[in-house]
């Protein structure tokens, strides 16, 4: 039996949005993400493999970064759909925009990212194959 | 009938109709898509994005139109807005065209694709306008009558020598900080940098520092990729308006011209109604044709019914370098900014001249860009937050001739067939990576970008000015060989391109066209 799109890809705006933005989305989040997956995606817009990472509470962000360094992934065009609606309100402007920091703060806050990104890559790779997510 | 039919509204049509207009009866024959009503906005867009809970109407859009890119073949990041999507609406319908590595855009709007330029402003230079049947001279009362019209602000620097004498310029747009740090780096490696062959100064924009006709000044709203008509932005649609408001002009919209057929006495433009499909036929004594140099060329070769000919091709190549300046890391976006171009830079190597444009600010919205960096996605979002201030973008534009490959076709099922089948060479990457550095810029040979040929959106060469015309050739006065009454206006006269925006140079040509047709001769 085929899933109904609108629970599934609400609960993904819901996990993705928690996980980094590390708030619940507002309810027209939730509407535009499921409109935007039907629009931009289509019959794709059901993936198994968001539907898996969602399902299992498993880290989109490091499952994400391995699909995508291994070319073109459904999971990153979704987190991407999540993004653009979140990017566009008020509330979400500290995470896209500075706010001002000294120069020592802001060049260790990025050397910790790059580290994390180390970490969330080996993360991915093992989640990617211990749930054998492609 | 009309003393002359202009096809198209964008930077050539509306010269040569202002050229025109007064002294004789014009007909503007146009699709001419409008942008949708504008809303109030109050502010900047930094400020906006603070303390306006929700933008989605205005940043994104109903039918989700800035997420084109996401499940389409992308366009510029300036098309996609909401507000910004008439300057391509029904281009594919309208004009379809196959293209072979060549990403060609096309508007229908009115004002054409100068709905979302970068307002760059450049008299060619005698250099320049080699194996042009024109001169600078010739071109110079038209350059200043057009400058005059439009509103230039800039600096006379160390560029003058290729911009030349501006008789009226307003003074420069305020830089971004990143543009002003890489000035004032140029400034104390100018004797090292002067012997690389680089020089650095102000870009000269078509945008207004102090009110001009009616038009007021930039607000530094850092509005450009999401809210077309800024009123200090030059639009030739705003020439159009003024031209249909002082009926001077008469303007019919929402008509695609088909084809052309040149009598003893006068010319016969067929269009079709792009609502009601109905055909319609216009008279006049002459033709002017600014479609585009593309469009322009269709309509010839439909004219024609010639389904063989290859017409060159000519578009500037380009590459693209990323640059940063550590200084800046983490400081907080400028309240006020803009994406209009700040810097030009030129460099002379091995007898040619090669032109960039230096871009700062934060233009697109940060999510089309996430993405593409090779992090996970907090890093990138970190990086892209941290480094917005610090980060400016080099476009560098390299002259383009003709060359055997690069052309287009008209199918027998009426499909434009565009091809680029030789890669550009893109040279002096080395020396301006060296430059960039010396100027105090981070910067990586590794971080290069090469858009495909066609995203300079500098199309020209089509139907070229020659001394001695051939068949789909110009005379110097812009007439199409062989014909009578039939004159092209816009980019596709140019010979050859020089690593310029040639926009004000397809005006001021255009004006030239228009003013020279020998009405009493005919």
């Amino acid at each position: 039996m085929t899933e109904p799109p609108a629970p599934t890809l609400a609960a993904e705006a819901e996990a993705f949005h928690l996980a980094f933005f590390h708030h619940p989305p507002p309810a027209e989040v939730v509407e535009r993400y499921i409109a935007a997956n039907l629009h931009c995606l289509g019959e794709s817009a059901l993936d198994p493999t968001s539907s898996a990472v969602v399902r299992r509470h498993l880290d989109p962000e490091a499952v994400e970064l391995v699909l995508r360094l291994r070319g073109p992934s459904r999971l990153t065009q979704k987190i991407q759909i999540l993004f653009y609606l979140a990017e566009v309100r008020s509330e979400n402007y500290g995470f896209f925009a500075s706010q001002g920091e000294s120069l020592p703060a802001a060049l260790l806050a990025l050397i910790a990212s790059v580290l994390r990104s180390a970490w969330k890559f080996l993360k991915g790779h093992y989640l990617v194959r211990r749930y054998r997510l492609v | 009938m009309f003393d002359a039919i202009v096809v198209g509204s964008g930077a050539a049509g509306v010269a040569a109709a202002r050229a025109l207009s007064g002294t004789r009866s014009i007909l503007v024959l146009d699709v001419g898509h409008r942008p949708p009503p504008l809303p109030d906005t109050e502010g900047t867009l930094n400020e906006l994005r603070q303390h306006s809970p929700d933008l989605f109407h205005f940043l994104i859009g109903e039918r989700f139109e800035s997420l084109h890119n996401l499940h389409n073949p992308p366009v510029s990041l300036k098309l996609k807005a909401p507000l910004m999507t008439y300057i391509l609406r029904d281009a594919a319908t309208l004009s379809p065209h196959r293209a072979t590595a060549f990403q060609a855009v096309m508007s229908f709007a009115a004002g054409g694709l100068a709905n979302a330029w970068g307002a760059g402003v450049y008299r060619f230079t005698p250099s320049d306008l080699t194996d042009f049947p024109v001169t600078r001279a010739q071109l110079d009362p038209f350059y200043d009558d057009v400058g005059a019209h439009i509103g230039i602000s800039g600096e006379d620097d160390d560029l003058f020598p290729l911009f030349g004498h501006e008789p009226v310029l307003q003074p420069p747009v305020q830089l971004s900080r990143f543009a002003a740090d890489l000035l004032r780096g140029y400034r104390r490696r100018k004797p090292g940098l002067a012997a690389q062959g680089i020089s650095l100064g102000r870009t000269r924009l078509a945008v207004l520092t102090r009110p001009h006709n009616n038009r007021p000044v930039y607000r530094y709203g850092n509005y450009e990729f999401f809210r077309p008509y800024d009123r200090a932005i030059y639009n030739p649609a705003f020439t159009l308006d003024e031209l249909i408001a002082a009926n001077r002009i008469v303007y019919e919209p929402r008509h695609l011209a088909a084809s052309y057929r040149e009598h003893s006495d006068h010319v016969e433009v067929i269009s079709r109604h792009t609502e009601t499909g109905e055909i319609q036929r216009f008279q006049g004594r002459t033709l002017i044709l600014a479609a585009g140099a593309i469009n322009s060329a269709k309509l010839v070769l439909q004219s024609n019914r010639d389904h063989d000919t290859r017409l060159p091709l000519l578009d500037n190549p380009m590459a693209c370098l990323p640059l940063f300046r550590l200084n800046r890391i983490g400081q907080a976006l400028e309240p006020s900014d803009s994406s209009l171009g700040q810097l030009n830079l030129i460099c002379r190597h091995d007898g040619l001249v090669l032109q960039g444009s230096i871009y700062g600010g934060p233009g697109p919205l940060r999510s089309d860009l996430i993405f593409q960096l090779p992090f996970a996605i907090g890093a990138n979002l970190s990086l892209l937050r941290r480094l917005a201030v610090a980060t400016g973008l080099l476009m560098m534009f390299y002259p383009c001739d003709p060359v055997a490959g690069n052309d287009l076709r008209l199918a027998p099922d009426g499909v434009l067939e565009i091809r680029c089948g030789t890669k550009p060479l893109l040279p002096a990457r080395d020396v301006l990576l060296k430059a960039m550095r010396s100027m105090g810029c981070v910067a990586s040979a590794a971080m290069w970008q090469y858009p495909a040929m066609g995203a300079g959106i500098h199309y020209a060469g089509t139907l070229p000015m020659r001394t001695q015309p051939g068949r789909y050739q110009l005379d110097p006065a812009g007439r199409l060989s062989g014909t009578r009454r039939i004159f092209v206006a816009d980019g596709a006269a140019f010979p050859r391109l020089p690593a310029k925006n040639l926009t004000y140079t397809i005006m001021a040509n255009a004006a030239r066209i228009a003013s020279s047709i020998p009405f009493e001769a005919l």
